[in-house]
């Protein structure tokens, strides 16, 4: 079991829909967000490419996030998921230094999108545990982890699956594990030929890119 | 509404691409997140997913800048320094003051001696208003005359030509392409990847892997053209050109006999009809019908002859008949006559390639490949089974976008896109373009029912009329569509689809032989900005100082309501109750396989002292004495689309004031029974435990074809004889009249439309003001943003937090080089200058925009809003003019500028 993503570059749009459901689903306060849509550009005028490429953390096989941590609070579960125990975690930083694909997020104290107080939905949603520490994508593990539990299928029941995946208007975030060669996931890499971010750096990413 | 975890369900039409379905989180009486509807994934055409602006609804409902009650303006002076001096009061004196105010119009008379009706209702974000007005329109059909054109920009600005000829030639008041089945896509700006909501987006999506290619033609490199196959820079407002020279090669570069759908070309249009040497078509002397050249019989033959087998499209012919001019002028001919379609040819004959690219910056090879492409992929001949019927199969679309299809040059290069689509019988089939939806022919919710025959072969069309008799001297609203516009039609859509913006220009200095515009007594707006939205903005402010009374629905403070007297913070989305049609055939590119109804309703307590329009409306309605004409109104549907069923309200006296919740109750019931035909009634409470309820809707209902051709009918193209004649007549009546300033107008009515100079008349404009036209070297155009399209999105962080990602927000964006040669780096601030005002950004470098060419996206500036006014986008409308000159025959302008940009 290894969970994965693939991103259609040829369907997304860059309408950030991801962004900032990512956001209302992990309560991350003002100013943080665990995954965004890059919009770039590729050439000179007038032979130029608009680019939209998502881009969040690749839930590597080879987390360099990982052994660089001083407390071990960055942690990688046997299904692939890498994680932060933010018991354990100092806010160091040595992660998002180590880290290639800028995923890992300080949030240094609570930040509210309007000056002053908290709004009844931020108040409601705040994670106080994750002042001070370093945060990132979990592959929104606790909706996968619950999904399991109830027998649902992560990829395919939106109730199992990363908020992202689920809220893409345009189909273009895949989730599921990328050692079932029968999944949705692992046959479109092979379909359309899915290419990792980065493969150079041995990083071993487990989300791919369909460019083509 | 406390206690565990809720999921309800709730619509969202914060766009025209709606409503799309959603639930809202619900924990603990709060509100905490959205989520897409998977209950409907199976139904809605992209799996029941909602975009990104719903994800703002939970910070729009605990916004702390909203207005949290109703407040009553203290200070009299108005101006933008003039602190208004709000006063909170309750409802109950709210609606009383506004109660009185209009009591006092129906004591003195609804309408003044100028003709204008003394109450005016603005509501904005074009056609989404009614998915939140609850049933205030019912209280306005009580009310009476209202006058619903004083813009706020949603008309003159939208795909204004697309609307008013889509509807005439094919009954889509926007056009879409059938994406699905098609392969290839023309898109002159067409930004559908924005604009055009999560089912446009999913299914350009689908066919994007699929294989479609899709050439975008833009002067910037818009979102949408990030997903396509080729971008094509072109000079802006030259797009019909490029069309013209599309047209060029197909009809003479090609050999059309082969490349064309020439079985389409004589049974489904006027290709065929013989045009006389007044320009009008040839007729039968006794049947008045429209005359074809049968080249079996040699001789000329009504259109509809049923032993006509070979209708001549080619060649000149010694032919006998009359033709019929304007006010019923009649000639009898016996001359030489052409078939339509060999005028067409002679009239595209000078638009070559070469001639095109002079004009456009596109080569004239790309010209002559892209419409090559274009036929190359028209599938001539396919056919295609949907729901069991063969139909013809033509996998090609051209698209056209904002500032492309309205303003001037919109008549052109919509005509043209539609002739394309003609020639080769992509019109109205699968695979080709289609219309959505019908606002101007009744009725709205079946376009194919809109269908009826009328003269000449062709679709009845409820254009205004323009005979001596009929005519509409005096401007019965300030926009005067009745009088100046007969494409506009005469529907309850029609005032907002006139000239809007010339209540504005007119207030102080009305033209010849027009009555006075004057201020209307009272003016209630909803969701709706002018002063930022409208072309002028300064002019437009000016203006707002001196409205004697102006009642705003208030969401926060925003730059109009600056200048209201009253503020009504009426419950908002997650806050109020309405059930709205969904499905089947709708804008942009909504296509379903089914059609039905969802319900939006309350999901929580309301933090602020707000009231459901419903309840607003039903009560001014009793406070107006109009009680029984709003109930009567409730029972035949206006105001909610659905006419009552079984359960009637009783209008006898005194008739009971109706809760919102009975209100939609008994709506629900009969839109449930309406679609059922009659076998089931389903109340408020089950649409809000389920959201919604579909019947299935045929695919075939996509395309007017199947109904054309039961009907016998044909489209009115490629020559406009109809519209040439409505012309002479309108010009006519304008000159009897002493009025001369609409001329430039009228010579819009051609019957096939000609190249003119376009860019020339936005640079002239410099001239008026005592400028050069040099001195504004480049264009600033505007270009959608899907986090801030209508909505109250600008007032929201999170929105803005993400909309940031997407390049060209907050800024104004120019080419690298030309950036560079203006000494201006990524980030500077810059001044905007235009020939009537001057506007400040900050400079965002890119590659994918035209030398020539600064983007300024969606309308911005804000010095009110809060939020918004921190966020330091320049703005398009801070900078343009309201100017009779850049009105186009339709009333509409377009959202570009000549501007100097310097570095501050």
């Amino acid at each position: 079991m290894r969970w994965g993503m693939v991103i259609d570059l040829v369907r997304c749009v860059g309408c950030q829909t991801c962004t900032i459901a990512c956001k209302q689903e992990n309560g991350l306060p003002a100013g943080v967000l665990w995954r965004f849509v890059a919009d770039s550009e590729v050439g000179e005028y007038p032979d130029v490419r608009r680019l939209f490429l998502p881009m969040q953390c690749m839930h590597c096989v080879e987390p360099p996030c990982v052994p660089v941590c001083p407390t071990g609070a960055s942690q990688q579960r046997e299904d692939g998921i890498v994680w932060v125990e933010y018991d354990r975690c100092v806010g160091c930083g040595y992660c998002a230094m180590a880290c290639p694909y800028r995923a890992r997020h300080l949030i240094k104290d609570a930040s509210w999108h309007f000056p002053g107080q908290p709004t009844p939905a931020e108040q409601a949603t705040a994670q106080p545990a994750r002042r001070g520490v370093m945060t990132k994508c979990t592959f929104c593990v606790d909706r996968v982890d619950r999904g399991i539990a109830r027998e649902l299928r992560p990829g395919v029941d939106p109730e199992a699956t990363p908020m992202c995946a689920v809220a893409c208007i345009a189909g273009a975030i895949i989730f599921g594990d990328l050692d079932d060669a029968e999944s949705p996931a692992c046959k479109l890499i092979k379909e359309r030929g899915a290419v990792p971010l980065m493969p150079e750096l041995g990083t071993n990413p487990s989300v791919y890119y369909v460019t083509e | 509404m406390s206690g565990p975890t809720q999921k309800i369900p709730v619509y969202c039409y914060q766009c025209v691409a709606g409503p799309d379905l959603l639930k809202v989180i619900v924990r603990d009486g709060v509100a905490v997140g959205v989520e897409p509807n998977a209950d409907f994934a199976e139904i809605h055409p992209a799996c029941g997913k909602v975009c990104v602006r719903a994800y703002g609804l939970i910070q729009k409902l605990y916004n702390p800048n909203r207005i949290r009650a109703p407040m009553k303006r203290t200070n009299p002076r108005k101006g933008r320094r003039e602190d208004p001096g709000w006063r909170e009061i309750s409802w109950d004196e709210a609606l009383g003051l506004l109660a009185e105010k209009l009591n006092r119009i129906r004591a003195t008379g609804l309408v003044e001696e100028t003709g204008y009706p003394r109450l005016a209702v603005t509501f904005g974000s074009g056609g989404i208003a009614p998915a939140y007005l609850g049933t205030f329109a019912a209280f306005l059909a009580a009310w009476g005359p209202v006058d619903q054109g004083i813009g706020s920009g949603q008309g003159v600005k939208c795909y204004h030509s697309e609307h008013l000829y889509g509807e005439f030639w094919h009954r889509a008041f926007t056009v879409a392409a059938d994406t699905p089945r098609c392969d290839y896509v023309l898109s002159f700006g067409y930004n559908g990847d924005a604009s055009a909501g999560v089912t446009g987006i999913f299914r350009h999506g689908e066919a994007r892997v699929r294989g479609l290619r899709w050439m975008q033609i833009e002067p910037h490199l818009s979102v949408t053209g990030a997903g396509a196959t080729e971008w094509v820079p072109i000079r802006p407002k030259t797009d019909a050109a490029l069309l013209f020279g599309l047209l060029y090669v197909i009809l003479h570069e090609t050999d059309w006999r082969k490349t064309c759908d020439v079985p389409f070309l004589e049974t489904m249009t006027s290709s065929a009809y013989l045009v006389a040497p007044h320009g009008y078509y040839l007729r039968d002397p006794g049947s008045m019908k429209p005359l074809v050249w049968d080249l079996e019989r040699e001789r000329p033959v009504a259109f509809d002859d049923p032993k006509l087998r070979r209708p001549a499209l080619e060649g000149t012919f010694l032919a006998a008949g009359v033709e019929l001019g304007p006010d019923g002028e009649r000639w009898s001919i016996a001359d030489s006559v052409r078939p339509a379609f060999a005028l067409l040819r002679d009239h595209v004959s000078t638009y070559t390639p070469a001639w095109a690219e002079a004009i456009t910056d596109v080569p004239a090879a790309t010209v002559r490949r892209l419409a090559r492409e274009y036929l190359s992929h028209a599938g001539v001949g396919r056919t295609i089974q949907v729901d069991g019927l063969t139909l013809p199969h033509r996998p090609v679309a051209v698209l056209l976008g904002k500032t492309v299809s309205n303003g001037w040059g919109g008549y052109e290069c919509c005509w043209a896109r539609t002739v394309l689509a003609a020639l080769v019988g992509a019109l109205e089939v699968p695979g080709g373009i289609l219309g959505t939806t019908v606002r101007l022919n009744r009725p709205a919710r079946n376009r194919l029912e809109s269908v009826r025959p009328g003269s000449d072969g062709f679709m009845a069309q409820p254009l205004n009329p323009t005979d001596r008799a009929r005519w509409e001297a005096s401007p019965h609203i300030r926009s005067g569509y009745r009088t100046l516009v007969p494409l506009a039609a005469d529907s309850p859509w029609s005032p907002a689809l006139s000239p809007a913006h010339l209540p504005w220009l007119f207030l102080d200095q009305p033209p010849e032989h027009w009555p006075r515009t004057t201020f209307p007594e009272v003016w209630i707006i909803y969701r709706t900005n002018p002063a930022i939205s409208n072309w002028e903005t300064g002019r437009v402010e000016a203006a707002l100082e001196r409205f004697p009374f102006v009642a705003a629905f208030a969401y926060t403070q925003d730059e109009t309501n600056w200048y209201a007297d009253l503020l009504l913070p009426e419950a908002t989305d997650l806050e109020s109750c309405q059930l709205y049609r969904i499905g089947g055939t709708k804008y942009m590119e909504q296509y379903w396989e089914h059609t039905g109804f969802a319900l939006r309703q309350p999901v929580t307590d309301p933090p602020v002292n707000c009231r459901d329009l419903t309840d607003i409306a039903t009560e001014l309605a009793e406070r107006c004495g109009l009680l029984p004409a709003y109930l009567q109104a409730l029972n035949r549907g206006a105001g909610t689309g659905v006419p009552l069923k079984r359960k009637y309200f009783d209008v006898r006296d005194p008739p009971i004031r109706p809760a919102a919740q009975e209100v939609w109750d008994r709506v629900c019931r009969a839109a449930t029974l309406s679609l059922t035909g009659g076998k089931t009634e389903l109340g408020l409470d089950w649409f809000k435990a389920h959201g919604a309820f579909f019947v299935p809707f045929p695919i075939v209902n996509y395309y007017l074809h199947p109904v054309m051709v039961a009907q016998g009918l044909r489209y009115e193209l490629p020559y406009q004889e109809r519209l040439k004649r409505v012309g002479e007549e309108l010009g006519r009546r304008l000159h009897e009249r002493g009025i001369r300033w609409w001329d430039a107008q009228l010579d819009e009515y051609r019957p096939l439309p000609i190249w003119r100079d376009f860019p020339d008349i936005w640079a002239r404009v410099a001239l008026k003001h005592g400028r050069r036209p040099e001195e504004f070297p480049l264009w600033l155009l505007t270009s959608r943003s899907m986090q801030y399209s209508w909505g109250a999105d600008v007032s929201l962080p999170v929105l803005a937090e993400v909309a940031r990602l997407v390049v060209g927000h907050f800024g104004v964006m120019l080419n690298r080089r030309t950036g560079l040669a203006l000494g201006i780096q990524d980030g500077d601030l810059v001044e905007i200058e235009s020939p009537t005002g001057r506007t400040k950004g900050r400079a965002i470098l890119r590659e994918g925009v035209r030398p020539d060419v600064a983007v300024a996206l969606q309308q911005f500036g804000h010095w009110a809003t809060p939020v918004a006014r921190d966020l330091g986008m320049p703005s398009l409308n801070q900078v343009s003019a309201i100017d009779l000159d850049l009105t186009d025959a339709t009333g509409s302008g377009a959202d570009l500028v000549r501007v100097a940009i310097r570095k501050v």
